[in-house]
């Protein structure tokens, strides 16, 4: 049998709350909120955080793709981010949308990017400072990235649909419910309209909640191990392409994979179940 | 038929609809919107967040019905308490679990100032286009749908509320 790795491949791309809270007013980072709850960083937020609003900021307004190289820029710089700026991203939904700004940012190859552990039910429930006020920066002059990141860690459909036609990897994180096709929305959520239920043909059921313990905080290096290598069949010699509905919960296990186990070959296919649940003549498998 | 409330007409038992088709206090609640920049608007959104807690039922209150549940669509428990008085105007209290999406508590306080007194039939009867003009177009999109669940679960107690009082006054005739 293997030998699980007991430390995380990247344990950089991880901060602690308790490291955050004396290192607030650090030069070269910047602490960034991402939530699903739209109003949420108005009511109250870490000190010196921005906000980036995954639809608003990230996403192109009219087509379904992200924002160009240059708008992507324009979003830094009023942030007052550089190439140079340790971006910490943070988030309600124990950080689903954190790692969705941070697999954003790796897509126009920012590089120096972090992960608050348990994000902000954690840093809230230890009672560490929470503020109202709106932080200013200098405006920087982030430059216009030559590409985006799309072909190393995005994945479309065609090559999901290859991905199950090869037999590799491939991961559906939603809830077990939506994964046999019992369901079309998640648990707790309404329709998202989606007109079919299931599951990519092949894909693995294993939902983004098995990485996190209670308080959001991810596994151990070893149990992480024991769920992606051993369970899901992932491995660093072949590439892997995780799912959800609509990027994000997949982008919390992408976050998993390619920085706490290390595998450089994992890619997430953003387009997931609202794209494939509505696409004509896509093969869908229902049951367990 | 009371067309909306506002103004009390003549006999003091129905009121008037302030333009024909919002009742006055919600109206006054969207123009405000309305006139709001963008980010002006998510700050008053806060603001009505921050007074949901406000909305909820207040010690030796009655109601007439009580309905607290949590549907698989939400996120948490969400009650809503109806009191209709003796002239026929309801009074909504609602409480909401700690889960529920600040958008949606600002709707909640929204809608709870905004149908103060009306009747149950005029919230029944109420459209649920305003939602977009308070909110704005860019904040209702996905993951944020339930802002509209609010306006259904208030619609719903007062439809329990008509359909009981239809059934009552039947057996007495």
């Amino acid at each position: 049998m293997a030998t699980h790795p007991t430390q995380y491949a990247h344990p950089e791309a991880l901060v602690e709350t308790d490291w955050l809270e004396k290192h607030l007013e650090d030069e070269g980072i910047r602490i960034v909120e991402s939530n699903e709850d739209v109003l949420l960083y108005g009511t109250g937020h870490i000190p010196g955080a921005v906000h980036i609003d995954w639809r608003a900021d990230l996403q192109d307004p009219v087509i379904r793709d992200y924002i160009s190289p240059e708008k992507f820029a324009e979003l830094c710089s009023r942030n007052g981010i550089t190439p140079d700026t340790t971006c910490i991203f943070y988030g309600d939904k124990a950080n689903w949308w954190a790692c969705y700004a941070l697999w954003a940012f790796r897509l126009f190859g920012h590089e120096k990017v972090k992960i608050l552990n348990g994000g902000r039910d954690k840093w809230k429930a230890e009672g560490r400072p929470m503020t109202r006020d709106v932080p200013k920066y200098s405006k920087t002059n982030y430059p216009v990235s030559k590409k985006r990141f799309d072909k190393e860690i995005r994945a479309f459909a065609d090559e999901a649909l290859a991905q199950s036609k090869a037999g590799k990897p491939l991961i559906d994180v939603r809830s077990p419910g939506e994964y046999k096709g019992e369901i079309t929305h998640m648990p707790e959520y309404p329709q998202e309209g989606v007109l079919r239920g299931g599951h990519i043909p092949g894909a693995k059921s294993m939902p983004w909640k098995t990485a996190t313990n209670d308080d959001a905080t991810f596994k151990p290096a070893s149990e992480l191990a024991k769920i992606y290598l051993d369970q899901c069949g992932v491995s660093p010699d072949t590439d892997t392409v995780v799912y959800c509905r609509i990027g994000e919960r997949s982008s919390h296990t992408w976050f998993v994979l390619t920085y706490l186990l290390g595998l450089d070959n994992v890619r997430n296919y953003d387009g997931s179940w609202t794209e494939w649940g509505n696409k004509v003549g896509a093969p869908i498998e229902k049951g367990a | 038929m009371s067309k909306g409330c506002g103004k009390l007409d003549e006999s003091g038992a129905a009121e008037i609809r302030s333009d024909g088709t919002y009742p006055a206090k919600l109206n006054n609640i969207i123009k405000l919107f309305e006139s709001l920049p963008e980010d002006e608007r998510r700050e008053t959104l806060v603001s009505y967040a921050d007074n949901a807690k406000k909305q909820e039922p207040r010690a030796g209150e009655d109601f007439n019905l009580v309905d607290v549940r949590k549907d698989e669509e939400c996120m948490d428990t969400v009650g809503v308490y109806l009191h209709v008085d003796e002239n026929g105007k309801a009074h909504i209290r609602m409480t909401l679990g700690p889960e529920v999406q600040t958008l949606t508590r600002a709707m909640t306080a929204v809608l709870c100032k905004g149908l103060e007194g009306c009747t149950p039939q005029e919230i029944l009867d109420l459209p649920s286009d305003f939602v977009t003009r308070i909110v704005g177009a860019e904040l209702v999109r996905i993951r944020s749908q339930t802002i509209y669940y609010v306006l259904t679960r208030i619609k719903s107690i007062c439809k329990v509320y008509l359909d009981r009082e239809r059934m009552t006054q039947a057996q007495v005739a």
